[in-house]
C-alpha cells in the first residue's frame, strides 16, 4: 500500500470536517473493502479517517416501530444481537452469512451500505425492508439511495450514521454464495411490511434491485408456487467465468422461492 | 477414532511437529533475516506477449533508498538463461528437447503475465515497490496464444525462435501398430476428449527467499522454501552455471509445497547475483497476487483417449493423444512428470494387451506448469477411469464388474506393462470387494430413489487406480545418525517435510528399529552442517526412500555398536546381542548402553539405500447429490480402500488421504486457472475469483486399508502422499456424471461448477 495519514476521529462532526479539508481522504471503519484495495495499490488516499470506534454509531436500538442500527456496528454484532433477532431475525441471519468470522468481526453495516458493492448482502435487506439511510444531513429512502454499482445517493462528505429499519411482519433472506469469494451470486430478501411485499435482489445485477413481478405475485399469494410461472429477464444480469447470466436469473427465482418458503413458519 | 494419537507397535505418540506449527512457532522462508539485508521487488510483465522495446530505470534509480536495479540485460550478461532440464531422454523419432531460453529476468520479450522484467533492490520492500512504479517499460504487443491446441496449429503465434510450432518435445510410449491392430478387431470403442484443468496449487506459505554471499569462502547462502535442499541447490547451480558446492540452501519449516515448491525459481538467481555484487543479503517475499501469476501451475493436460473392447467386455487396447500445456517456458519438473508418469501407468490397473500414447508438450503465453501433487498420475488415472466407466455405460455393464473383469490378476504380479514398467504387487479383486462392501455398492439404487424423492439427483462413481511413486532425482537416500551421551539419537535427512510429519514418522521408524522410546529420537531435516546425498520429498517417496534409509541406518548403528560394545567389554562382536538400547554379552549379564558408547567417543553412523518406485493402489467410491435447481453438487459419501503397504502411522496416512481427496474435490468442483483467451490476462488472480475448496466440501471419509507389503522397502511401505488426488478426480467426476446421465448428460469437463452443471441439465432437458 501507499503511505497515508491515519486520523482517529473524535466525533462524526470532526470526521466530516476532515473529509471536507482533504478531498482525497477516505473514511475507515472495518476496512474490509478499503484495506484490500489499498494493499493492491488500487487507491491512494491521503488520509484514512477512522470512525470505526465512535460510540455514537455503534449502538443497536429497538423502538416500537423501528430498529435502528448504527453505521459502525459490526456484522457479527448484528448477527448475535438479541434485539435484531427479536425484531428482524432475517437481518440477523443475513449478517451471519456475510464473509467469514474475521470479516464479520471487522466489517460494518455502514461500510457495506456506503460502499454498495453489487454483491454485498446488506443492500438487499435495506431495500426490501424499505429502510432509511440516516446521515448527518438527512434521511434517505432506500429506493432513492441505491443507484447501481458502487453508486449511492450520498453526497461528497456525507457520512452514514445509522440505518432505520421499519419492523416487518415477516422477512427472509436466501443467499447463493459465490463459490470462490463467498459474496452473493444471488441473494434475495423478501419482506412483508404492512400490506406491502418487497423483494430485493443482490449479487445478480449491476446493483441491488427490486423484482416487482415477484412482489405483485407474492402480494396475492405468499407462497413459493406463486413464483413458478415467473421468469427473470437475464439481459441485464452479470455474467462472468463462474456463472452465466441465465444461471444467475435462475438463481434469483430459486432463492426468492427459498426465501418465501422460509416465511411459511413466521 | 482418535486422530491426534498414533499407535504403532505399542507406542502412542502425538505428531510432534504440530505444537510448533499450530502455535505459529514454525520458521518459514520469510522468517529468516540477516543483518544489513536489502529488499527486492520484481516489476512484472503486465501483458502476456510483447517485445520489450526499452526499460528505462533512470527515475527509479533516483528514488531515495534504491540501491540497484537489474534488468534482463544483467540476467543475460550473467548467463542465467537456461534452467535445468530433466528431459535427458529422447522423444518421438529420436527427438531431443528444444529447450527454450528463460533469462531469469525477461530479456527482449515477455511471454506471460507476471514474468519478472526488472528487480529493484532497496533499503526496504516498500521503497523497492514504490521505485518499481517509476520504471518505464516500453512494449510492442505481440499476438497471444493461450489455448494449447491453438498453439500447435499452423499460423499460431510463436513463442521461441528455437521451438518451431511451439512444440519443445514430443514423446511416445507403447506400440502404435499393435494398438492399431487391437482397435481394428474391437467390438466396441469408447472415445472421450478430456480436460484435466490448469490449477493453482496455492500452498499456505507464500514464496520467499533470502540470498547472501560470503566472499571468504565464495559461497552463497539461500534461505528458501524447499522440498529438499539438494534439489533446490541442483537447480540454482544449473541455472547459474556454477558448481553445486558454491551454494548452501537452508530451510526449516515449509508451509505446503505440493510439487510447486520444489522449483528453483528465476527470482532467486537474481537475488543471489545482487547479494554478491552489492555485498549485502537480499530478501524477497511474494504476495499472494504474485503467487497466483507466477508460482508454477499444475495439471493442464488435454487428452483424447480411446479404449477398445471385445464383445465380452475385455479390454483390447488403449490409446491416448495427449497435449501437455507447459506455459511459456519448460520447468525442470513439468514436462518430465507429465510424460513419464502417465506413460508408466498407462495401463492403469488393467491387463490391456496393447497400449500406445503420444504426448506433445506445448508452449503457450501462460505461467509455466510444474509437478503438482500426483504430477501426471491423477491425470492419467482420470483419463483411464473416465474411459472405463464410459465403456461400462456404453456396453451396459456394471462399472465395478467391468473393472473386475479386466484387473491384472494377483498372480500376474510382478506385472510388466506394455509400456515397460513393472508393477510390484497388488490385490485388486480383494481391494474392490472391500470397497464395494464399505461403499454398499449394491444398495445404491435405494439411496438414489430416496434422494430422488427429496428432489435430488444422486450418482455413484468408482475409481480403481495405481501409481508409481517417485524413483528420485538422486541415486540414493542417506541418513546420518548421531548418538548423544544422554542416549538420544538424532537422525539427519535431506528429505524435507512440508507438513507430512517426517519428524514423527521417521522417528517412529528409528525408535522401532532400535527398540528405544520414541521421545529419545529426533529428526533434523535439511541441516547444512550435515550434507547428505538424498532426494526431496516429492512423488510420494519420502517414507519409501528416506524412511527406509532411517531403518537401514538404525540397523547399521546396531551393528557398529556391537563392535564398539565388544571392544569395551572385551569380547568378540559375534557374542554381542542388542535389544532396547543396550548391548549384552551372550553368556554373561554384562551390558553397555547406547548412551555409554557415546560417552566414550562420538558415535555417528551414516548409511544409505537405493529405493525404486513402489506402486500404491486403491479403490475409491463416491456418491454425490445434485440439486437440479441450482446445480450444486454435494458429496454424500466418500469411501477409500487403499494399499500403501505397511502403514507406519495411521493418522498421518489418513491425513494425507483427507488432503489428497480434498485437493481432488477442489479441482473437480471448482478450481481452475483462467486466462483471457484474447489478451492472456489472468482472470483468477485472487481467492475472490479462484475457487479454493473449504473444509465443508468433503465431509467424512470412510477409510480402510488393504495392504500388500512392498519389497522395495525393508519396511514394506509404499508411498501414498498423492493417492487421494489420483483416485478422487475420477471417482468424484464419474459420480457427478452418473447423477446427470439419466437426464441425458454424457460428458462434462471439470470443474463441475454449479453454473456448468445447471446449464447442462437445462440443455439436456431442452434437447428432449
Amino acid at each position: 500500500m501507499y503511505q497515508f495519514n491515519y486520523v482517529k476521529a473524535k466525533s462524526l462532526k470532526e470526521a466530516g470536517e476532515l473529509l471536507a479539508a482533504h478531498p482525497d481522504a477516505k473514511l475507515l471503519a472495518g476496512g474490509m473493502t478499503l484495506l484490500p484495495t489499498l494493499k493492491a495499490r488500487l487507491a491512494q488516499p491521503t488520509h484514512l479517517i477512522d470512525i470505526g470506534s465512535l460510540a455514537g454509531i455503534k449502538k443497536i436500538t429497538l423502538k416500537t416501530k423501528k430498529l435502528v442500527i448504527g453505521a459502525a456496528v459490526s456484522h457479527h454484532a448484528v448477527a448475535v444481537s438479541d434485539e435484531v433477532k427479536k425484531a428482524i431475525p432475517a437481518l440477523a441471519r443475513l449478517a451471519g452469512l456475510i464473509g467469514d468470522p474475521q470479516v464479520r468481526n471487522r466489517g460494518t453495516l455502514g461500510g457495506s451500505v456506503a460502499n454498495n458493492d453489487p454483491a454485498a448482502d446488506y443492500p438487499a435487506a435495506v431495500l426490501a425492508l424499505n429502510a432509511k439511510v440516516v446521515t448527518a444531513r438527512r434521511r434517505i429512502k432506500a429506493d432513492d439511495y441505491f443507484q447501481g454499482m458502487f453508486a449511492t445517493a450520498l453526497e461528497p462528505g456525507e457520512i452514514v450514521k445509522s440505518i432505520e429499519f421499519p419492523l416487518p411482519l415477516r422477512a427472509a433472506y436466501a443467499k447463493f454464495a459465490h463459490p470462490a469469494s463467498g459474496y452473493a451470486m444471488a441473494g434475495v430478501f423478501v419482506a412483508q411490511v404492512g400490506k406491502h411485499v418487497r423483494v430485493a435482489v443482490t449479487g445478480a445485477g449491476a446493483g441491488v434491485f427490486r423484482w416487482s413481478a415477484a412482489e405483485k405475485a407474492l402480494r396475492k399469494n405468499m407462497s413459493p408456487a406463486a413464483l413458478d410461472k415467473l421468469t427473470v429477464d437475464a439481459t441485464d444480469l452479470n455474467e462472468d467465468m463462474h456463472a452465466s447470466r441465465e444461471y444467475r436469473a435462475n438463481l434469483v427465482k430459486v432463492m426468492a422461492q427459498r426465501a418465501v418458503a422460509q416465511l411459511a413458519g413466521q | 477414532m482418535e486422530h491426534h494419537l498414533l499407535e504403532v507397535d505399542g507406542m502412542r505418540v502425538s505428531r510432534r511437529e504440530d505444537l510448533r506449527l499450530m502455535t505459529g512457532a514454525g520458521k518459514y522462508a520469510s522468517d529468516w533475516n540477516l543483518p544489513d539485508q536489502l529488499h527486492a521487488f520484481f516489476l512484472r510483465a503486465d501483458r502476456a506477449h510483447a517485445k520489450i522495446v526499452s526499460v528505462n530505470v533512470e527515475r527509479a534509480l533516483k528514488h531515495p533508498g534504491v540501491v540497484r536495479i537489474y534488468t534482463g540485460a544483467d540476467a543475460v550478461g550473467a548467463g542465467y538463461t537456461r534452467p535445468l532440464t530433466m528431459l535427458t531422454f529422447k522423444g518421438k523419432d529420436g527427438m531431443q528437447v528444444r529447450q527454450p531460453e528463460r533469462p531469469v529476468l525477461a530479456h527482449g520479450r515477455v511471454r506471460c503475465v507476471g514474468e519478472p522484467v526488472a528487480m529493484v533492490v532497496a533499503e526496504s520492500a516498500l521503497i523497492a515497490q514504490d521505485a518499481s512504479e517509476l520504471i518505464e517499460v516500453e512494449y510492442e504487443e505481440l499476438p497471444v496464444v493461450i489455448d494449447p491446441e491453438a498453439a500447435l496449429a499452423p499460423g499460431a503465434p510463436q513463442l521461441h525462435d528455437n521451438v518451431p510450432g511451439n512444440l519443445p518435445f514430443e514423446f511416445e510410449a507403447g506400440d502404435a501398430a499393435a494398438t492399431e491392430a487391437a482397435f481394428a478387431k474391437a467390438a466396441h470403442v469408447t472415445r472421450l476428449k478430456l480436460a484435466v484443468t490448469r490449477v493453482a496449487p496455492s500452498p499456505m506459505e507464500p514464496r520467499a527467499c533470502l540470498a547472501a554471499y560470503d566472499p571468504r569462502d565464495e559461497r552463497y547462502t539461500v534461505h528458501v522454501h524447499v522440498q529438499g535442499v539438494n534439489m533446490m541447490r541442483k537447480q540454482l547451480a544449473a541455472y547459474m552455471n556454477m558448481p553445486e558446492d558454491k551454494i548452501r540452501v537452508m530451510a526449516r519449516d515449509v508451509g505446503g509445497a505440493f510439487g510447486q515448491r520444489s522449483l528453483g525459481y528465476p527470482e532467486y538467481c537474481m537475488q543471489m547475483l545482487a547479494a554478491k555484487e552489492i555485498g549485502r543479503p537480499v530478501k524477497w517475499v511474494s504476495t499472494r497476487s504474485e503467487g497466483f501469476a507466477t508460482d508454477s501451475h499444475g495439471r493442464a493436460n488435454y487428452v483424447k483417449g480411446e479404449l477398445a473392447l471385445d464383445a465380452a467386455g475385455n479390454f483390447l487396447g488403449l490409446r491416448v493423444d495427449w497435449i501437455a500445456d507447459m506455459g511459456a517456458y519448460l520447468t525442470p519438473t513439468g514436462p518430465v512428470s507429465h510424460l513419464r508418469n502417465p506413460s508408466t501407468c498407462l495401463t492403469g490397473v488393467y491387463r490391456i494387451p496393447a497400449l500406445y500414447g503420444r504426448w506433445r508438450t506445448v508452449l503457450t503465453n501462460t505461467n509455466p506448469i510444474a509437478a503438482y501433487r500426483g504430477a501426471g498420475r491423477p491425470d492419467v488415472a482420470y483419463v483411464i477411469e473416465r474411459l472405463v466407466t464410459q465403456a461400462a455405460v456404453d456396453t451396459g455393464v456394471d462399472a465395478a464388474e467391468l473393472r473386475r473383469r479386466n484387473f491384472i490378476p494377483p498372480e500376474a504380479f510382478p506385472y510388466k506393462t506394455p509400456t515397460g514398467s513393472t508393477y510390484e504387487n497388488a490385490d485388486l479383486p480383494g481391494l474392490l470387494d472391500k470397497a464395494l462392501k464399505l461403499g454398499d455398492w449394491q444398495g445404491f439404487a435405494g439411496r438414489r430413489s430416496a434422494s430422488g424423492k427429496a428432489g435430488k439427483l444422486r450418482g455413484i462413481g468408482i475409481s480403481t487406480v495405481i501409481e508409481n511413486t517417485g524413483a528420485g532425482l538422486f541415486p540414493k537416500d542417506q541418513i546420518e545418525m548421531h548418538v548423544a551421551a544422554d542416549g538420544t539419537v538424532t537422525a539427519y535427512t535431506v528429505c524435507h517435510s512440508q507438513g507430512q510429519g517426517h519428524e514423527t514418522s521417521f522417528a517412529m521408524i528409528i525408535a522401532e528399529t532400535l527398540g528405544i522410546a520414541f521421545d529419545r529420537v529426533r529428526v533434523r531435516q535439511g541441516d547444512e552442517d550435515h550434507p547428505l546425498i538424498g532426494n526431496h520429498a516429492g512423488g510420494s517417496r519420502s517414507t519409501v526412500g528416506a524412511g527406509s534409509a532411517c531403518h537401514v541406518t538404525a540397523k547399521k548403528l546396531i551393528e557398529e555398536g556391537k563392535a564398539l560394545a565388544a571392544l569395551e567389554l572385551g569380547v568378540e562382536p559375534s557374542q554381542m546381542a542388542y535389544a532396547n538400547g543396550a548391548f549384552r554379552t551372550a553368556e554373561s549379564k554384562r551390558s553397555i548402553t547406547l548412551a555409554d558408547l557415546a560417552k566414550a567417543k562420538k558415535f555417528v553412523v551414516t548409511a544409505e539405500g537405493s529405493f525404486s518406485s513402489t506402486f500404491p493402489n486403491g479403490c475409491h467410491i463416491a456418491e454425490v447429490e445434485i440439486d437440479p435447481a441450482t446445480g450444486v453438487t454435494q458429496i454424500a459419501s466418500y469411501i477409500t480402500v487403499d494399499d500403501c503397504g505397511r502403514v507406519i502411522n495411521h493418522a498421518i496416512v489418513e491425513g494425507q488421504m483427507h488432503g489428497g481427496v480434498a485437493q481432488g474435490a477442489g479441482q473437480v468442483f471448482g478450481e481452475e486457472v483462467v486466462y483471457d483467451r484474447a489478451t492472456g490476462q489472468l482472470l483468477t488472480g485472487s481467492f475472490a475469483d479462484y475457487y479454493m475448496p473449504r473444509a465443508g466440501l468433503v465431509g467424512e471419509i470412510s477409510m480402510e486399508e488393504h495392504p500388500t507389503p512392498s519389497k522395495v522397502s525393508p519396511l514394506g511401505v509404499k508411498g501414498m502422499g498423492e493417492s487421494g488426488c489420483t483416485a478422487s478426480l475420477p471417482a468424484l467426476t464419474t459420480a457427478a456424471l452418473d447423477a446427470l446421465r439419466p437426464l441425458g448428460v454424457q460428458h462434462l469437463d471439470m470443474p463441475l461448477t454449479p453454473s456448468k452443471v445447471w446449464s447442462a441439465i437445462v440443455a439436456a432437458k431442452a434437447g428432449r
